[in-house]
């Protein structure tokens, strides 16, 4: 009998192992990209958010600006404006539009005419005139424009004709361009806007994108994924994908478990520690670009013993930053000298730093005639991409000042809790960064270290120097980019001289992609774009 | 017969009700306003809080807040999700056969499997292979999920690519939700890649259904081998051999049926392990069912879906345990003979 039975279950065992092996055949996708994001979006509209997950899933995407940036030579190349003329005085900008530019076609919305100086002055009117139908419809406000003052800045938007508009300033700002080439700086349609406040809807407008750019949403299903389909009419380069997929993954691990076994071709924000299971996967590309961010240690200037200039120039000779860079950053980041990471336009390689010289150290401490040093030092509790692991980091600064004979506390709290301390306490330092919003090096300094951020509480280091505020206003007035780049240098040897803050490293934007995937961008701030994308279309495994 | 059929029905629903009172004191016990915990709804309005006040009865006393809470939850208003504002209702009706799809799947290969190994077990007259199979499947019960879980996508999907490990279907296929089954939405799918998207769905079920199968199937095999042995020294089946039966026909015939009565228990008790596996698979799958939405609610403290997944999961423990028993029951003359011995 049991014969019988193992001839049965021999078959059936061929069978089913038939059945296995024909599934595992792999099968041909449909033609399009998976993009493996971290979260949800906010909104579907950059201009009310300032959250790198929300841009991703809409600027690039699903818009298009007055002008772009060129991550390549790093100037201002035209979007949907052709070309632009700054007058004289420097305070009316005005732009020619491009023709011819249709927007995105969906089921509610048939657009009737093409892309004009209508809609530039709606999307940004919108952001500017408080009574703007529209201007309240998002409860979040216009963080970004409000961060650099859109509102006072701008006078007037005048319409010339339907293809010209004038930009009317009330003051001179060399980072004016910079600030319509971001990625917050998006161009609505005017007419679907007046289509939804007939209908009564108008809060649809930033929940069913209608835009130029190179996808169209077609379906958003929150935690699960977000589709796009190629605009068939865009007015650029026409997208070599034709589907476009966001899978919402907020699991780094399942990210990368996704992109191994196909189930994603590009896939965002990996953690350094996972690099090294990259390594083994052939087919799996790890695309790096420095990024324009700082990590630095700031130190209390307004508090003994760190108001002692020697005795901040004495820690910043006793740091061993290539070991941080080794350890925290897996050499996914380049090491810091100044401020200024080397992504930004204004970066010199000739500034000097303060070199690791623990021997420097130990007598700058004498000289200062400090004895049993004890330092408290505040560190993130959370990962941000300028440093992964601020606590690790503190760990690793509490071994090198050991070795001068500095004792060094390491505090840390709940991320909101860390803010809101930090904010109020008397900290004597604290281990935190700065990721830029914009291309210009302004972005760097006024925030960070202007008397004025003093009161805004984004001067971490409680610095106020008039001689330095001077410099930065000298560099915002001129529009000549060379004389720009001597002012930040003469800014940067500054910060060099008196250490407010210790820069540490530039953090690299990272992107895993598939290697089917053979040009790509990574750009060094601001979202991802997947329009330029190409894919191989023969499949790897 | 009918006797004992009421009797199931009312256990069922005193059960359930014992059920929803736990819950609905436990509701009570969120460190959360009343209205936010039972609605779900973010700063309600003057209109939602009286809306929420006349749903849930609850300006009156606590009993009668329970009957409308009861009727609340059963009639399907389980609220508005803390976290996505969506209902939540409508997410339940999209986990769920998600949920239904991994279970079904492994309960099944747990069955085809282990069904013949546990009679190849009982009937091998060969040491070796029944010492093998019980050692297999002793270890197979032992194994804690989440490490097997873990080892097989790190094996399969991590190290060998073979088989993904992540989620239901690659994104590329776009399937219309109409049965809520993905394996069935693809075929009735008209896009020309349903048979790709078949089988790439299939291949998203594999690991899962595994590492899910892994506790039934061992179970199943020990039990079928005990019945097994314990009917193949029965008289009926030795007066069957006599009369010159083939071996086959007497297993299939005579001695499966009744040795299934004990694996068909067996399962019955088995659905809250069976259920609470189910969950840490989803969470390490990334499967998009019940259990990792239940934990991903638990972790984003969202009180109307930790309310909604616990009571949708209860309820369907104990309906169909309490409806396996029924049916144990009506198939197995012996309990019947004992339910009329006693009544």
């Amino acid at each position: 009998m049991t014969v019988f039975l193992k001839q049965r279950f021999h078959l059936m065992f061929v069978c089913l192992s038939g059945l296995l092996l024909s599934a595992c055949s792999q099968a041909t996708l449909p033609p399009g990209l998976v993009y493996c994001s971290e979260g949800n979006p906010e909104s579907f509209n950059p201009q009310l958010v300032t959250s790198g997950t929300t841009i991703d899933a809409t600027s690039h995407q699903l818009y298009s600006r007055l002008v772009n940036y060129n991550p390549d030579l790093g100037d201002i190349v035209p979007g949907l404006a052709t070309d632009w003329q700054i007058s004289e005085d420097g305070l009316s900008y005005t732009f020619n539009l491009r023709q011819n530019v249709l927007f995105h076609q969906t089921q509610r919305f048939k657009p009737q005419r093409v892309f004009n100086a209508d809609d530039v002055l709606f999307s940004f009117n919108r952001i500017i005139d408080s009574q703007h139908p529209y201007h309240s419809v998002s409860r979040t406000g216009y963080p970004f424009f409000q961060s650099i003052s859109f509102e006072q800045l701008i006078s007037s938007i005048e319409k010339v004709n339907d293809y010209q508009v004038i930009f009317h300033l009330n003051r001179e700002d060399a980072s004016f361009l910079s600030n319509l080439a971001t990625d917050f700086a998006v161009v609505l349609s005017a007419e679907y806007a007046e289509k939804l406040l007939k209908d009564g809807l108008p809060e649809q407008i930033d929940l069913q994108p209608i835009g130029t750019g190179p996808f169209q949403l077609t379906q958003y299903i929150k935690n699960e994924y977000i589709r796009y389909i190629r605009h068939p009419n865009y007015w650029g380069a026409k997208p070599d994908i034709e589907h476009l997929v966001f899978d919402i993954t907020p699991k780094s691990t399942a990210r990368i478990a996704k992109l191994i076994t196909g189930d994603c071709s590009v896939s965002a924000l990996p953690k350094a520690g996972e690099l090294a299971v990259i390594d083994q996967h052939q087919h799996i590309k790890v695309d790096a670009k420095p990024g324009l961010n700082v990590a630095f240690w700031a130190l209390n200037t307004q508090k003994p013993p760190l108001n002692d200039i020697r005795v901040r120039r004495a820690l910043a000779h006793a740091i061993d930053k290539q070991n941080i860079l080794d350890v925290v950053y897996n050499d996914i980041a380049v090491e810091a000298s100044g401020i200024l990471p080397p992504a930004s336009w204004a970066y010199s390689k000739n500034l000097t730093s303060n070199e690791f010289n623990p021997a420097k150290a130990k007598l700058l401490l004498e000289q200062a005639g400090v004895k049993n040093l004890d330092i408290d030092i505040w560190a993130m509790p959370v990962a941000r991409i300028y440093n992964p692991n601020a606590l690790k980091t503190a760990e690793l600064i509490q071994g090198d000042l050991a070795k001068v004979g500095v004792k060094i506390n390491i505090v840390s709290y709940d991320w909101s809790v860390f803010t809101q301390k930090l904010a109020s306490d008397d900290y004597d330092s604290v281990l935190i960064g700065w990721n830029a919003d914009n291309s210009d090096p302004d972005n760097f300094f006024t925030p960070l270290l202007s008397c004025a951020a003093l009161a805004s509480n984004n001067n971490r280091s409680k610095w106020c120097q008039a001689d330095f505020d001077h410099l930065l206003t000298q560099a915002q007035k001129t529009t000549v980019r060379e004389e720009r780049k001597a002012f930040y240098q003469a800014a940067e040897a500054i910060l060099s001289d008196r250490v407010p803050l210790i820069p540490i490293a530039h953090a690299q934007k990272v992107i895993l992609k598939k290697d089917t995937i053979t040009s790509m961008q990574v750009r060094p701030y601001g979202g991802i774009a997947f329009a330029k994308i190409v894919q191989n279309p023969q499949e790897s495994n | 017969m009918w006797r004992y059929f009421f009797r199931r029905v009312s256990l069922f629903l005193a059960t359930t009700l014992i059920m929803m009172a736990v819950l609905f004191y436990t509701t009570h016990l969120f460190p959360v306003d009343e209205h936010y915990a039972l609605s779900g709804v973010q700063q309600p309005t003057a209109e939602q809080i009286e809306q929420i006040n006349n749903d849930f009865n609850l300006e009156s006393n606590r009993f009668s807040q329970f009957l409308a809470y009861v009727q609340q939850r059963l009639s399907g208003n389980m609220g508005v999700s803390n976290n996505s504002q969506q209902q939540v209702y409508e997410e339940l009706k999209t986990v769920l056969p998600a949920s239904f799809e991994l279970s079904l799947f492994s309960g099944f290969i747990a069955l085809i499997f282990g069904v013949p190994i546990g009679v190849i077990a009982a009937l091998s007259k060969n040491k070796l292979v029944q010492r093998s199979i019980l050692g297999l499947t002793l270890t197979g019960y032992s194994i804690p999920v989440f490490w097997l879980g873990l080892s097989l996508s790190l094996w399969f999907g991590v190290n060998l690519g073979w088989l993904p490990i992540s989620g239901q279907i690659n994104l590329l296929y776009q399937i219309e939700p109409v049965s809520g089954f993905m394996l069935i939405d693809t075929l009735l799918s008209n896009s020309t890649y349903s048979q790709q998207a078949f089988i790439d769905a299939l291949m998203h079920l594999i690991l899962p259904a595994i590492t899910l199968a892994v506790l039934p199937f061992t179970l199943i095999v020990r039990i079928t081998r005990q019945a097994m042995l314990q009917v193949m020294n029965q008289t009926y089946i030795r007066a069957a051999e006599a009369r010159g039966l083939h071996t086959l026909k007497i297993i299939i015939r005579h001695a499966l049926p009744n040795a299934m009565i004990p694996v068909l228990k067996s399962i019955g008790i088995m659905l809250g392990s069976f259920a609470s596996y189910g969950i840490v698979v989803e969470v390490i799958f990334s499967w998009p069912g019940v259990g990792s939405w239940l934990v991903s609610g638990i972790y984003q403290r969202d009180y109307t879906v930790i309310q909604a997944g616990i009571l949708s999961v209860s309820l369907l423990i104990i309906f169909l345990s309490i409806l396996i028993e029924f049916v144990h029951t009506a198939i197995n003359p012996m309990s019947k003979k004992e339910l009329y011995a006693t009544y």
